[in-house]
Order: structure tokens, then sequence, then C-alpha cells
């Protein structure tokens, strides 16, 4: 929560200081974050049960439930782009949970993780339409009437391209914001004042991951649905 | 609480999500259709007239979403209750 101050004390500048790589903070925690991950996941595979206990049922539940989501909005073919969806919903919130933890900073309260992810998201869905209609991708960008397809097509292109930028700045904007709230009321009232802040904020995160899966997966959507 | 248990959240939750995004989609489309025709300029060196041009197309554009966003809306919230798929999700 060191909201990207000139001189943020986080565990990152000492890890970076030890290591002498000169990475920015941000890269550290998307490692923590990606550790974390890696771990649950290989520990889970290790022993994954018939009958659900602890970690996997946390894990089937949201699993599970993202996916009956993503079935009941796409379709069947939903099954096949949910790996990327579910990938990342899960890797923002653990993100935007690591921001959380006094001392450490949210990945995504920087610009450029978040320009990484939906520039992802951007090349994913069009390859999957490419992918599925060839060449008749293009119709998807033409409008239902023949006259005004040149039209269409650059006003397509246009809100198609920005589609990744809303993306990123939504994100960034949101996180960085309760980032800097939360240091500005621990310089209020240190203790008392975050703490409430903190179940606010947990909702807030949580918003703003299921937001960006939510419109990745409303885009893989128009790209696989037929062109109208 | 918020998180989708049910396999999809109620239809105010799920309104709340879809109308925060609206505004940006718009903002950001107006400066997307303002970079591309500031570039095409620099490119073309047909300085004030594509610029003008990408930034009508811009704010047309983002507001088509907006339409669309919208028609979306109205189609999944326009049904009789019940029939909005909350009788296939489980």
């Amino acid at each position: 929560m060191s909201a990207g101050l000139p001189h943020p004390l986080t565990y990152s500048v000492i890890i970076d200081e030890k290591l002498g790589l000169g990475l920015p903070p941000h890269v550290y925690y998307m490692w923590l974050a990606m550790i974390i991950l890696f771990t649950c996941a290989m520990m889970l595979r290790g022993r994954l049960q018939l009958v659900p206990g602890g970690m996997q049922n946390v894990f089937e539940t949201v699993i599970g439930g993202l996916e009956d989501f993503t079935v009941a909005n796409i379709g069947e073919d939903g099954r096949k782009v949910f790996p990327f969806l579910c990938s990342i919903f899960i890797f923002i919130l653990v993100m935007n949970y690591i921001g959380l933890i006094p001392g450490c900073d949210a990945a995504t309260a920087n610009v450029n993780t978040n320009a990484a992810m939906a520039l992802c998201v951007f090349l994913y869905y069009n390859y999957i339409g490419i992918k599925r209609w060839g060449f008749g991708y293009i119709k998807h960008f033409m409008g239902p009437m023949a006259a005004l397809a040149p039209l269409m097509l650059v006003l397509e292109t246009v809100s198609h391209l920005a589609r990744p930028v809303s993306l990123t700045l939504r994100l960034f904007g949101n996180i960085r914001g309760e980032e800097i709230v939360l240091v500005l009321l621990f310089v209020l009232a240190p203790v008392l004042g975050t703490l409430p802040m903190y179940f606010l904020f947990i909702l807030g995160k949580t918003i703003q991951a299921f937001i960006f899966f939510m419109l990745t997966m409303i885009y893989l959507k128009g790209s696989l649905e037929h062109a109208h | 609480m918020f998180f989708p248990k049910q396999g999809k959240p109620s239809g105010a939750v799920e309104l709340f999500y879809v109308a925060g995004t609206i505004g940006l989609q718009l903002v950001s489309a107006t400066f997307i259709g303002l970079a591309m025709g500031y570039f095409l300029d620099k490119w073309l060196g047909t300085s004030p007239w594509l610029l003008m041009l990408f930034l009508l197309l811009g704010i047309v554009a983002g507001f088509r979403d907006v339409y669309r966003e919208v028609k979306r809306i109205q189609r999944r919230t326009g049904d009789a209750p019940g029939a909005d798929g909350s009788d296939q999700g489980n």
C-alpha cells in the first residue's frame, strides 16, 4: 500500500537492494503473485481428491462458479476459452489483494502491468475470432448494412482499439486510487482509520478483478458469435 | 457476498458492474479517435482535417458503444423476471 509515493518503503526495495537488479516494485509483486499461484497449483495437483476438502474446495467453488457464469453467457464455446479467462481473474485478484498487505504494493496499481494484460486480452480475442471465422472475421467490423460498411469499418476499428485502453485505465485508476486512499488514511489516523477501509477495499478489489474478467468474456463472446 | 457463487450474480449487481464500464469506453474511444487522427495527419501532412474527422468518428464510435451496451442491458432485463437464464445456471 505504498501507492507509488516518491520514496516508498516496501519489501521490494529491500529485496532489490539485495539482488541489485534495479527493477521497479510492481515487477517483484507480480512475481510474488505468480509464486503464490504456482505454489497453490502444485500443492493442489499433488493431492486431488474426488471429495474435495480444504483448499481444493475453495478453488472448486470459485472456478466452478466462474465456469458456470461463462457458459451461461457465451454458451458451450465458452469452455474452450475459459482457462484464459479464469487465469486472468485469479491473477488480478491475487495481485490486487497483495496491495492490502502492509509494506507491499499492488502490481495492478502500475499502468504497465495492466497494459500488458489488456494487450494480451486484445490479441487473444482477435486471435480467437480469426481462428473461428477465418477471413470472414472482417464481417464483425462491417455492420449490418453493405452501404455503410466502409464507415463501420473505421468506427469499429476505433472502438476495438479503445477496448484495451479502457480496460487498462479502469483497473489502474481504481486500484491506484484505493492504494492512495489507504496511505492517506493511514497518515490521518494510523490503524483506526485504515481498518474499516480494508473491508471496503477487499470488496472493491474483487469487483475490479471481476469487471476485467467480465469484459474479457464479453469481448470473447463478440468474437465467437456470428456477425449480425 | 458480491462474488458469483451461484454461477451468475444477481441482476442488480451485474447491472452495477456493466454500468460502471460504460463511461470509460466512451472517453477512451474519443481519445483513440483523436490519437489516430493526429498521427495520420503527421504521416500524411493533411494538417487539421484528418484530426477533426477522426475525432468526430471517435466520438460517434464511443456513443455507439454506449448505445449497444444499453441495448444489451435492456435485452437482458427487459425479459420477464426469471426468464433471463436464471433457470439454467445452478
